[in-house]
């Protein structure tokens, strides 16, 4: 038999007799995802994620199975080719079951591996848990103090009560192993680039561009690195000497160069840092307060001032007497209880809509609550006004809750002839904040740089992360930014625009809308018991001292805590080739939707896991254990969109599987997996 | 002495579900020395139990849904008026009865009957003949695949004929699968000796060692009536064709729709699971086990002995460019004589529709030609004549011959759901897009119908539906969003009446219409208020609640006065 000429991709190809089209374009590096293809077995043509198209008849082929014609002209690259392949993916995707991620890393902004170090705990390495975590957040030992837990509002563990204590994880590998840790950095490289605050962002900025061997200098206006860390952030939730003056000694060990007492704008100037280094990161953070914008609102203390200023005070402060704060977010509730660890006899925290409209953490609520701090909800400031006393007066007016506004929340609106005084020592106004950017750098209408979502790129050799892109938001989220801007310098020094992995995610979906029966384990080992308890200092304490509240869990609690995950994450995640061919190609899991299979996990066999919900039906497994092991173990059943591989009689595969594993090797997804992760 | 010679009872799988067994018994009782013989089934289902009594003059008089009382027995034995049935005039001007002659004339299992009719003469001719001189008559005769994709069967024969193997196989596609589909189990449980002639003629020509029948288990009397052919055919020697004795091996299939299509149907053969693979390689050059393999349908090869007898030329003249000789249908739907019927190809749809069918012409909205796999074609265009090529270019097919009349009432949205319900069941699972496509086109025309669905819907029908086509194996994955594309392209004004203005033109998609009391002509008899079964309707005032009504239409069946209707959603709010 002779060789046959074809053309595909308007090139000029030849082909050996028997030889396909996918075989071809594969020598000729054209690269055609499949999924069903597998050199071991006969031709199985089931997944069409490999069609190309023959030019002259329009027809679609399986590229897998079809051989070339002479003469034939084929299409392996077009748009309509992609665009079917593309359906195919989606199609496959819309009925696939499980979770490519656990539900905590999708939800962590930073997208920690949280089930990968939850697990390293679980089984005591600490260091390898620290070794994970500090991937993505190079401030474990804060972050492990004060994040609001994203990951843990999204745990499966919540549909069976409590949610795995996931921070304390963190907390306790930063805290055990932080100061043996010394990761390896990549070789130096000849870059120098500024960094424009030494706050979450421009820490995580200066970190993750040392990891890359870009070393960097981080400058700031305070007199200290943190940023809202260390002026923001109370002593009593993140010490500042014990815990992050050792966290940020780590960086300088690394040799992260800092200058202090330098303001961009003051003595600073963004046009020489842009002609002195490669590239600059501004991470300037949100240090305007907003204003109350009422009558006599001057006479009312900043919270950010008041915190930062107590703060540089090394927390020796005079008591504030009886105090009102305005405002019902995080930053108020530092202010309350900042007041009444101050000796303030008197504690009120002011917020115009209910406590189920507060932004604050409802742990932080709970937490002031506890050690003494008044509400009063549905009160708007009207006036501030000084007293013959020389005490200050707050007139307030009574709101009622109206229509929702933009954010959903219900809009507040005034009850008329409703005012009444108040009369306090202090007022502090903690009613938002916003970014102080110098001048020369465009803004939106609220008043934030517009960057490049994927790679922070402000215009130039110019970058920006953290709070002064976003708003006043967490510290996890600033580190996330930080390192997407240090990403994206990298990628302007190394002339390849950083865009961020385009990855498909299929997810089981939220726990509040799951009921248990849908949680699925592959573990028979999840523990049924309660969430540890977090480690607090008395009342008493709390009140009178600002000795951190939360303390570090024990080993043997985390070890416990960690017999409680469930490990949602697919077994295959790493090398299922669905995941990753499907996000080459564009698809997403969620472009077609659908009724999907009862979920079945069957978890009988030891070592091997079947989820039929993963399975795309290709058969591969089935011809593998056939054809090349000479057994027939599994095959399909049923028909139509119930399509299945089984076992006879539904018996489950034998012990002796163990020994072979051809089927869970060649299994394109994790239908067929180890259940080892 | 009576003046009745013999007296045939239509007793195939139809006469008998209509309780022609009975009938039977009891004539067979009464009769006395008069023969009474079961005989297959003349097409006629809707006057089932069919009667036909032969006079000793040689005339015939036939009584229609005959009770095994003893009035319509003595009617029958008496020849009286009563009870007579006539084929309607339409029917008779327009049928062509070839392939069916002898259905409903013979007893099918009656190996004289058949000889006596002509039977096995074909054969024998073709016996005479060079293999090679019977392909060309059957290239002659233009005859084409009736199993639905209109492959022309002498080029098909001469592929087989052509090759040289140890073995070559001939199967006989029996799985007829299209519901309301029965043209292939009428011609086997009424003449099963037609097709079994026609294959022997087959197998002659083509060289073929050994015989598959894959017919599906859930006709028995099918295979009953082969198996006992089959053994006469044994018998009397006719499977030595010239020297070379072939078997006929019967395979009953477990009913997949899937295994109609020939790859399938051949790993069905060999044991496998019944799904269809990619080809080439077509099954003439490998097939059953790796052997050549050919595959023609029932009624194909009861074709073949009428080519042979009147010659190729003689058969052609029959039909169009698209489609030479007769084809059957089965008529089903809303028309008065739904049945099996044989007419020349080129007919026009009307002339099937309302002529032969009996159906109402003012009423009828549409037909679906080809079943699951083919596509509705509008009234207006029922001056089409029908052939493989004429409908393929409306959007249908000819599929095997099931033809669907869907009147006004019926709402194409939901009769498009019906059919995406069947296929999307009947998938083998194998390709992605038929598995998981189909799915969810069924998906999107459920939440259509049940008024949840939106414009955007519309185009994901059609963008899906062909890639559906496109990005499948086999027949029922290419064929099974038809329904659906048909509709939206003949239809599309319902499809956006329940997307935009969430109704149902028709009435008949329960989630968009309410179920009213029309109060002047109530006559307050209650029956409604006993019947409903959720107890919707008010006792005192005769209102329905339409929002624990299931539209299950009990009442207005059970209304004296036709007063409760559907109406438009909305309504039928109490005011």
């Amino acid at each position: 038999m002779s060789k046959i000429e074809f053309t595909l991709d308007g090139k000029t190809v030849v082909a050996e007799p028997g030889q396909t089209i996918l075989q071809v374009a594969r020598a000729n590096g054209i690269d055609i995802p499949s999924l069903c293809y597998n050199d071991k077995i006969s031709k199985t043509t089931s997944c069409f994620v490999c069609v190309v198209r023959d030019a002259k008849t329009g027809k679609f082929l399986p590229s897998c199975a079809a051989c070339p014609a002479p003469g034939q002209v084929v299409e392996a690259s077009s748009d309509a080719v992609k665009e079917m392949r593309r359906t195919a993916f989606e199609l496959l995707l819309s009925e696939h079951t499980g979770d490519c991620e656990a539900p905590c890393t999708m939800a962590c902004p930073a997208h920690a591996s949280v089930e990968e170090y939850v697990r390293a705990g679980k089984n005591g390495d600490f260091m390898e848990s620290l070794k994970i975590i500090k991937k993505r957040i190079p401030l474990p030992m804060s972050i492990g103090r004060v994040c609001p837990r994203f990951c843990e509002k999204d745990c499966r563990k919540n549909i069976f009560g409590q949610a795995v204590s996931i921070n304390d994880f963190k907390r306790l590998a930063a805290d055990m192993c932080y100061s043996e840790y010394l990761e390896e950095t990549e070789p130096e490289k000849p870059y120098k680039v500024a960094i424009v605050g030494a706050g979450p962002a421009g820490l995580a900025a200066a970190y993750y561009l040392r990891m890359a061997g870009v070393k960097s200098v981080v400058f700031d206006q305070m007199g200290a690195a943190g940023g809202m860390l260390r002026y923001g952030i109370p002593e009593y939730r993140l010490p500042k000497h014990a815990v992050l003056d050792k966290e940020l000694a780590h960086y300088t060990r690394l040799g992260i160069k800092f200058e202090f007492g330098k303001k961009l704008g003051d003595n600073l100037s963004l046009a020489e840092l842009e002609a002195e280094y490669d590239a600059v990161v501004l991470a300037l953070g949100c240090w305007k307060a907003g204003s109350m914008r009422c009558e006599g609102d001057d006479l009312a203390i900043q919270g950010i001032d008041y915190l930062r200023d107590i703060s540089e005070a090394d927390y020796k402060w005079t008591n504030p007497g009886k105090v009102i704060v305005v405002g019902g977010g995080n930053t108020a509730m530092d202010c309350l209880r900042t007041s009444v660890r101050l000796g303030s006899p008197d504690v009120v925290c002011f917020y115009r809509r209910t406590e189920a409209e507060m932004p604050a953490e409802k742990l932080e609520i709970a937490e002031a609550r506890e050690e003494g701090v008044k509400f009063e909800f549905l009160v708007a400031p009207v006036r501030v006004s000084v007293g013959a006393d020389g005490r200050k007066v707050l007139t307030c007016q009574r709101m009622a809750l109206g229509e929702p506004d933009a954010s959903g929340r219900r809009r507040p609106v005034p009850v008329p002839g409703s005012e009444f005084d108040t009369v306090a020592d202090t007022i502090i106004a903690a009613i938002g904040q916003g970014a102080k950017m110098p001048s020369g750098i465009p803004v939106n209408k609220y008043g934030y740089p517009e960057v490049d979502e994927d790679n922070m790129q402000l215009g130039g050799k110019v970058f920006a992360a953290g709070d002064c892109v976003s708003g006043a938001a967490t510290v996890v989220e600033a580190v996330a930014g930080g390192r997407r801007a240090a990403l994206g310098v990298l990628g302007l020094l190394t002339g390849i625009k950083y865009k961020p992995e385009r990855q498909v995610n299929v997810s089981r979906g939220h726990w509040a809308s799951m009921a248990e029966k849908d949680v699925v384990f592959v573990s028979d080992k999840v523990s049924n018991s309660p969430r540890a308890k977090l480690p607090m200092i008395g009342l008493d304490e709390r009140k009178t001292t600002f000795k951190e509240v939360a303390g570090t869990m024990r080993v043997e609690t985390i070890r416990h805590e960690g017999e409680r995950c469930i490990e949602c994450s697919c077994t295959d995640k790493a090398d299922c080739r669905l995941r990753s061919q499907a996000a080459k190609c564009g698809a997403s899991p969620c472009a077609i939707k659908g009724g999907k299979l009862e979920v079945v996990y069957d978890t009988r066999h030891p070592v091997i896991i079947q989820d039929r919900g993963k399975c795309i039906k290709c058969g591969t497994c089935v011809k593998v254990c056939r054809e090349v092991i000479n057994k027939s173990l599994l095959s399909a059943k049923r028909r139509g969109f119930s399509t299945c591989v089984g076992t006879a009689f539904d018996k489950g595969l034998p012990l002796s599987c163990a020994e072979c594993l051809a089927c869970v090797t060649e299994c394109p997804t994790g239908a067929l997996d180890l259940k080892n992760k | 002495m009576s003046e009745i010679k013999m007296i045939r009872v239509g007793a195939a799988s139809c006469g008998v579900a209509a309780g022609a067994l009975p009938v039977l018994a009891m004539l067979k009782e009464k009769a006395g020395d008069i023969p009474v013989l079961e005989v297959g089934c003349l097409g006629h289902c809707y006057a089932e139990p069919l009667i036909e009594v032969v006079k000793k003059d040689g005339g015939s008089v036939m009584y229609g849904k005959v009770r095994a009382d003893e009035t319509s027995i003595n009617n029958i034995l008496t020849l009286a008026e009563a009870g007579r049935f006539e084929i309607p005039a339409g029917r008779k001007s327009k049928e062509l009865v070839k392939v069916l002659r002898l259905a409903g004339r013979i007893v099918p299992t009656c190996w004289d009957d058949y000889i006596a009719n002509g039977g096995y003469s074909a054969l024998k001719k073709a016996l005479a003949m060079t293999p090679q001189a019977v392909i060309d008559e059957v290239k002659k005769s233009g005859l084409r695949g009736r199993g639905g994709g209109g492959f022309p069967t002498g080029n098909k024969w001469g592929f087989l004929a052509a090759k040289t193997a140890p073995e070559k196989i001939l199967i006989c596609n029996a799985d007829e699968g299209d519901p309301g589909a029965f043209m292939d189990r009428s011609l086997m449980e009424s003449v099963p000796h037609q097709m079994l002639e026609g294959m022997l003629i087959a197998a002659y020509a083509t060289g073929a060692t050994k015989a598959f029948i894959y017919c599906r288990a859930e006709y028995p009397m099918a295979i009953k009536h082969l198996r006992i052919a089959i053994g006469q055919i044994y018998e009397h020697n006719y499977n030595d064709l010239n020297g070379r004795k072939i078997e006929i091996e019967i395979k009953e299939g477990a009913g997949a729709f899937v295994c109609g299509e020939e790859t399938a149907m051949i790993h069905s053969l060999e044991g496998e699971r019944g799904v269809p693979r990619f080809r080439p390689p077509f099954p003439t050059d490998s097939g059953w086990k790796g052997y050549p393999s050919m595959i023609n349908n029932v009624e194909t090869f009861g074709n073949v002995p009428l080519i042979l007898s009147e010659g190729g030329d003689e058969y052609a003249k029959i039909g169009t460019a698209g489609g030479r000789g007769t084809k059957l249908f089965a008529l089903a739907g809303d028309l008065r004589n739904p049945g099996l019927v044989e007419v020349p190809m080129g007919i026009t749809l009307g002339e099937i529709v309302f002529d032969i069918g009996g159906a109402d012409p003012d009423g009828v909205k549409a037909v679906q030609c080809g079943g699951p796999s083919g596509g509705c074609i509008p009234v207006e265009l029922f001056n089409t004549p029908v052939d493989y090529d004429s409908l393929r270019s409306l959007g249908a097919i000819m599929g095997s011959g099931g033809m669907i009349v869907i009147s006004k009432k019926r709402c194409m949205v939901e009769t498009a759901r019906y059919f995406l319900d069947f296929t999307h069941r009947e998938s083998c699972g194998k390709c992605t897009f038929c598995r998981v496509g189909t799915t969810r086109m069924f998906e999107t025309l459920e939440r259509i119908v049940a008024g949840r669905g939106e414009e955007s819907d519309l185009d994901l029908l059609e963008s899906l539906g062909n890639k559906i086509r496109m990005g499948s194996l086999c027949g029922l994955g290419q064929t099974a969003p038809n329904p659906v594309l048909a509709t939206l392209r003949y239809f599309r004004h319902e499809y956006l009446a329940h997307v935009r203005d969430h109704q149902c033109g028709a009435l008949q998609c329960g989630a968009l219409v309410d179920v009213k009391v029309d109060h002047d002509k109530c006559i307050k008899c209650k029956l409604c208020v006993k019947t409903c079964p959720v107890g919707a309707i008010s006792a005192d005032d005769i209102v329905v609640d339409n929002n624990k009504c299931t539209r299950c239409n009990s009442c207005i069946e059970v209304c004296p006065k036709k007063a409760i209707s559907r109406v438009k959603k909305g309504e039928g709010v109490r005011k």
